[in-house]
């Protein structure tokens, strides 16, 4: 566990910081509408999710019935089964008791950070020829994941235990986030398909906010995008197909390096070389 | 609020968030999953990604202020993060660049 952890740290530490910023004005507001700060901790630790726990205060700052807070709460969280889905080939022989705190503890930021993190591992691997080598595995990403929670979960309880002693520019911390979110985006390699997916999804949002639809912006945009990068693969075509030949598994190696191909099918396409490895 | 609403309130969130945190993981577990599906599965991020940043820099009401400045800080600091990551890939050189950015020019007086 101690490996896992010195191997996860650092890269959980930029999120932990973004949330020991956002945690303490959000358990500021939840102390506001009366949430103890045990309370505070728990909902943290299990519920765990900032924009979730900002709604809850606001929403109820705002005089809306429970029932009408639940389900605005919970329909803006829907973008979690999309989460869930991705890290579903990942997770296809770990532990199921390891898989479950592994989903449980996803945020926006962990998912981001762990996608990234199996990414760069799967490429290296890709790179370096040695299919078995996977540095980044399902301890490191929980880990992660369980830093960042401990991280939000304390801040939110020491927000709701000083008040607004510590006033904190939420709009500021907040944008600490969305640096970390842009730096996901862009900091990875794009094919025309993920191309189009971002700018679909960031043009779907953009949509559903300026049509008062702000709460399933998220979700909308997101799918919209992926429904949209899946056509577009369909309709380009041979990307997915294994190769036959030993000329198109060299085709397929020029496209990895032209980034028309992602690690991951390059790596499915050598397990079974030339159509299923019956050549 | 007290302390019956609030567990309510949490029984009720903790139900939906738990299956929209599990079901998709544990039902695709132990499947054979198709080529197709894992590259469809694959384009999430880059949508997650795309909408989570779109979100946070869209602000209608901001715009709505009619202070224009303000409104284009987080679009401005935005386009700096991008160019600190294209050039480090660091999360921590992003987030603290993109805080100094947004806090020096939220300080501009325009």
């Amino acid at each position: 566990m101690g490996t896992h952890i010195r191997r996860a740290l650092p890269h959980a530490a930029p999120i932990m910081a973004g949330y020991v910023a956002i945690g303490i004005p959000c358990g500021i507001l939840e102390a506001e509408v009366g949430i103890a700060p045990w309370m505070a901790l728990i909902l943290s630790a299990t519920f765990y999710t900032g924009a979730g726990q900002f709604m809850l205060s606001n929403l109820w700052l705002a005089g809306q019935p429970l029932y009408a807070i639940a389900a605005s709460i919970s329909f803006v969280n829907l973008r979690q089964l999309l989460y869930s889905a991705a890290f579903a080939p990942r997770f296809q022989k770990v532990r199921r008791g390891l898989a479950a705190l592994f989903a449980l503890t996803v945020t926006d930021e962990s998912f981001g950070v762990n996608m990234d993190r199996f990414a760069a591992s799967e490429e290296a691997a890709v790179m370096s020829g040695d299919a078995g080598l996977y540095p980044w595995d399902a301890a490191d990403a929980t880990c992660l994941n369980l830093l960042s929670m401990s991280a939000w979960a304390l801040a939110n309880c020491v927000g709701a235990l000083v008040g607004a002693a510590l006033a904190i520019p939420t709009a500021v911390a907040s944008f600490a986030m969305t640096a970390i979110f842009i730096c996901l985006l862009f900091g990875r390699t794009f094919t025309k398909t993920t191309v189009l997916v971002g700018i679909v999804s960031a043009a779907g949002v953009v949509a559903c906010k300026l049509l008062g639809l702000s709460q399933p912006a998220i979700i909308v945009g997101a799918v919209l995008g992926v429904a949209v990068g899946a056509v577009f693969d369909v309709v380009r075509g041979a990307e997915l197909s294994v190769p036959e030949t030993a000329e198109e598994a060299l085709a397929d190696e020029e496209r990895y390096s032209e980034g028309v191909l992602d690690a991951q099918t390059l790596a499915e396409h050598e397990d079974e070389p030339f159509g299923g490895g019956e050549a | 609020m007290s302390f019956s609403e609030f567990l309510l309130l949490y029984v009720i969130l903790m139900t939906t968030m738990v299956l929209s945190r599990t079901v998709p993981l544990f039902a695709l577990r132990g499947r054979e999953l198709s080529p197709r599906l894992v590259a469809i599965l694959d384009l999430i991020p880059v949508a997650a990604f795309a909408a989570l940043v779109a979100n946070d820099l869209m602000q209608p009401e901001a715009w709505a202020t009619g202070n224009v400045w303000q409104a284009l800080v987080p679009l401005i600091a935005a386009g700096g993060v991008v160019v600190v990551a294209r050039k480090t890939g660091s999360l921590i050189g992003c987030a603290v660049a993109g805080l100094v950015f947004y806090v020096v020019l939220g300080a501009i007086p325009l």
